[in-house]
């Protein structure tokens, strides 16, 4: 028997960018990048427990943008065009490279992964990743839980707040049941965002579990008797888990985190920018500019500027080193919590943004695969769980009311309100008091003013998405940015206008579903006070 | 409203408005010690203070934010633990305001100070709660432990150990939480772990080798003992990374019925130094 539990937690979130009427958008690259990188190579850690007989248990939550863009047509087929276009430019790497063997091997190691990945993408799950997500659930071991819909920052929701976070989680849970079958387990709360009394809103939508960061637990009412090693219960009955520590800085620290170590590929040196300009045209972005194409040939060597050549072998043998620390650091922590815990178990929550594995740290699916075979093979005292199950161990936890945070710089809303992003709120505000105005008044809407006003709460929602103001922030890709915030509060505002007087206009509305087609199901009513 | 087709409105004439037409001020947790207040004033609102103000023989004297601690109050506007009042200077809309204190409650005013000290309102802001910093005082008698256990708990929760008083805590939660560790990142541009270049002045020089000919269309061509596809009129182009060594790279074209065979062998030597 275990002497206490680790659930790692993967968070996989894009913003919904989708732009039909370009052949080549930059920011599409995003969601490309990431089901090259991330999505396809999980996958495939997955797919090899399951044919190896690993018992394992993992949890992943899968916003609803980035469950609708996988699972929408048009992206699909731009994807088939871009993992194309790569298989076609490692192809004449593999000749470029001929006469220089350690470029020459990776050349090869790129075109076998990206014709793979064309591969799992296309034939095995048609085009569809969500469908492989559902296997693995379905095959047990995998616990999918949702986000809110849009990835909107909670904590900020200050007007109408109960109306405007109730939409967010019950068109993710909906959107959630329509997939799987069933009411989501649990939620990763965007940005660990939290402010108490949103239990109550998750409970209604049927939803058990959510995450706090540390401090979210740590500075709860009244004290907490575990500390972050159990989940405790929210005054409406919802379990909340804590974030572990250690376990995120041995993964996130820019100063001791597995990722940087020298052995690993070299993110920032990318042949979109190393090689002759006529050579990569056709493979960067279409207006010339020079992007990441995602064949990259070095590892990160040192701080240096000068960089080795990658070395597979080397990386590999340092994910598992790093693996088998990461295990034996969680041996340490639950045998120190021994006689520290009553009747019960630790729990170990240590929760990553998914696109870290692959993207970033492209080493980190292998790292995940070594992780759980080690813990399921070479030691007795922590086992895998996942929070859903975990909960099923107990009959009793502490009620707690976790303190208002978020797991951003600084613990609480900093990175989503400051200089940069802070004008937004009064538009968002806005937006959210005119919904809920006009669901209120027009209830059983129908025609042309059901499809206004259901386009309004679409609009809404992409609005609100925390993504925005996080570029704000972070300053690259702020034109998208505000350019997006542009379109969405355009688009409400001048339905607003038009239901207002009564001058609704069936091709304007109709080309905005058109551009903005998520949630096809959406019900505006959920606005109504 | 003018159409040029259907579907599309001039985006152009799309700005954010500077307001709505409200008369209202809204307040923002930032953190537990700073909360953030945006507002409008309707001028017809101000207009008709300005009126009142003069009306009773005093003048203005200046805008100002008026902040209540209304913790544990049910508030009516006079009845506030304390205030702090924070002068608006020209056109702001917008402010972040200090409040300093954990775990307390607050509300907003914005209006109008008069020159004998009165104070008339413009518009009153929502309730708002900074979160608590610390650990709660508040103890639950089912699930009662030793002080000391509380804080070794605490210590491994937050990866720094045991024995910490509550002061030296509060310190190192703050650093952790300062520590960047979590990415957010979704591009591939936002930096990351590192920052790319150590140094900033850097130089990278690499060679490649272009070789490139033509022969008959119909004829078989091999360079380096590996056949190559011809374009159609004949010619061919092949791109090489050359790394520092010899290279030596026979070309040879064999003619269609296979009677006539030519070679050349061009071998070319890089050396970096």
């Amino acid at each position: 028997m275990p002497k206490g539990y680790l659930a790692i937690v993967l968070h996989a979130h894009l913003p919904y960018v989708r732009h039909p009427e370009h052949d080549d958008f930059l920011e599409e690259d995003w969601l490309f990048e990431a089901i090259t990188e991330t999505y396809i190579p999980l996958i495939k850690v997955l797919e090899g427990f399951l044919r190896d007989g690993v018992d394992y248990k993992l949890t992943i939550s899968l916003s609803p943008t980035l469950m609708s863009m996988l699972m929408d047509g048009h992206l699909q087929g731009k994807y088939l065009g871009h993992i194309n276009k790569l298989i076609e430019l490692s192809e004449k790497e593999i000749e470029r490279t001929k006469w220089d063997e350690r470029f020459n091997k990776l050349a090869h190691m790129y075109h076998d992964n990206f014709i793979e990945a064309r591969h799992i993408f296309k034939d095995v799950y048609h085009s569809n990743l969500v469908n492989a997500f559902k296997h693995f659930q379905d095959a047990g071991g995998l616990e999918v839980i949702t986000c809110s819909a849009t990835h909107g920052f909670l904590p900020l929701m200050e007007v109408e707040r109960r109306i405007a976070v109730r939409a967010q989680v019950k068109v993710a849970a909906d959107m959630y049941e329509k997939i799987f079958g069933k009411r989501p387990p649990g939620i990763w709360l965007p940005e660990c965002g939290y402010n108490p009394g949103d239990d109550e809103i998750l409970k209604k939508e049927g939803i058990k579990y959510f995450f706090v960061d540390t401090h979210g637990v740590l500075f709860g009412t009244p004290r907490p008797r575990f500390g972050v090693f159990s989940p405790y219960l929210t005054k409406h009955g919802v379990a909340v888990f804590g974030r572990d520590t250690e376990s995120s800085k041995a993964v996130w620290s820019a100063v001791e985190g597995y990722p940087g170590d020298y052995n690993y590929r070299e993110f920032y040196r990318d042949i979109g920018f190393d090689l002759d300009y006529e050579y990569i045209r056709p493979y960067i972005n279409s207006d010339g500019t020079r992007v990441m194409t995602g064949i990259k040939y070095h590892r990160i060597t040192g701080v240096t500027n000068h960089k080795e050549p990658y070395v597979p072998e080397y990386a590999r043998d340092t994910a598992a080193n790093q693996a088998g620390n990461f295990m034996f650091n969680r041996e340490k922590q639950i045998e120190h919590l021994a006689g520290q815990m009553g009747d019960r178990k630790p729990i170990i929550v240590a929760p990553y943004d998914a696109e870290l594995f692959g993207h970033w740290w492209y080493e980190g699916p292998q790292w995940i695969d070594f992780l759980v075979r080690k813990i399921r093979y070479d030691q007795d005292t922590v086992a895998l769980t996942t929070p859903g199950e975990y909960l099923k161990k107990y009959k009793k936890y502490q009620v707690l009311t976790p303190s208002f945070s978020s797991w951003g710089w600084k613990g609480y809303c900093e990175v989503w309100l400051e200089g940069s992003n802070d004008w937004l709120y009064r538009h968002l505000h806005k937006m959210t008091e005119r919904m809920v105005e006009l669901a209120s008044t027009h209830k059983r809407a129908k025609g042309l003013l059901l499809r206004a006003l259901n386009q309004m709460a679409r609009e809404l929602l992409l609005a609100q998405s925390s993504d925005w103001a996080f570029i704000m922030k972070t300053g690259s890709h702020v034109t998208y940015a505000v350019e997006r915030m542009r379109e969405h509060t355009e688009n409400f505002n001048e339905l607003y206008e038009d239901v207002k007087n009564g001058s609704l206009e069936e091709g304007y509305i109709k080309a905005m579903e058109d551009k903005g087609n998520i949630f096809p199901d959406i019900d505006y009513s959920i606005y109504s006070s | 409203m003018a159409l040029q087709r259907p579907g599309l409105r001039d985006r152009k004439a799309f700005r954010f408005p500077p307001g709505y037409g409200d008369n209202k001020i809204v307040l923002l947790v930032r953190d537990p010690w700073w909360i953030f207040a945006y507002w409008e004033v309707r001028k017809e609102k101000e207009d008709e203070i300005l009126c009142k103000i003069s009306d009773s023989g005093d003048e203005r004297e200046r805008s100002i934010l008026r902040v209540y601690d209304v913790t544990g109050v049910n508030f009516n506007g006079h009845n506030a633990n304390s205030y702090f009042d924070i002068d608006l200077k020209g056109l702001v809309s917008n402010w972040y305001i200090n409040v300093n204190s954990p775990g307390r409650s607050w509300v907003v005013d914005i209006g109008i100070l008069t020159k004998r000290g009165s104070f008339y309102l413009l518009a009153r802001s929502n309730t708002v709660h900074t979160p608590p910093f610390g650990m709660s005082d508040q103890l639950d008698a089912e699930w009662m432990i030793p002080e000391d256990e509380y804080w070794k708990l605490f210590g491994l929760s937050g990866g720094f150990g045991v024995g910490k008083g509550s002061l030296e805590v509060r310190e190192i939660v703050t650093k952790r939480l300062e520590e960047q560790i979590t990415s957010g990142a979704i591009s591939s541009s936002a930096s990351f772990y590192r920052k790319p270049a150590a140094k900033k002045f850097w130089l990278v020089v690499n060679a490649e080798l272009i070789v490139y000919g033509a022969t008959e269309p119909d004829a078989k061509l091999t360079v380096q003992g590996r056949e190559i596809a011809l374009k159609p009129d004949g010619t061919f182009s092949l791109r090489f990374a050359l790394p520092d060594g010899k290279q030596v790279i026979p070309v040879e074209a064999t003619s269609n019925d296979g009677s006539d065979r030519l070679k050349i062998t061009p071998i070319v030597t890089r050396k970096t130094e």
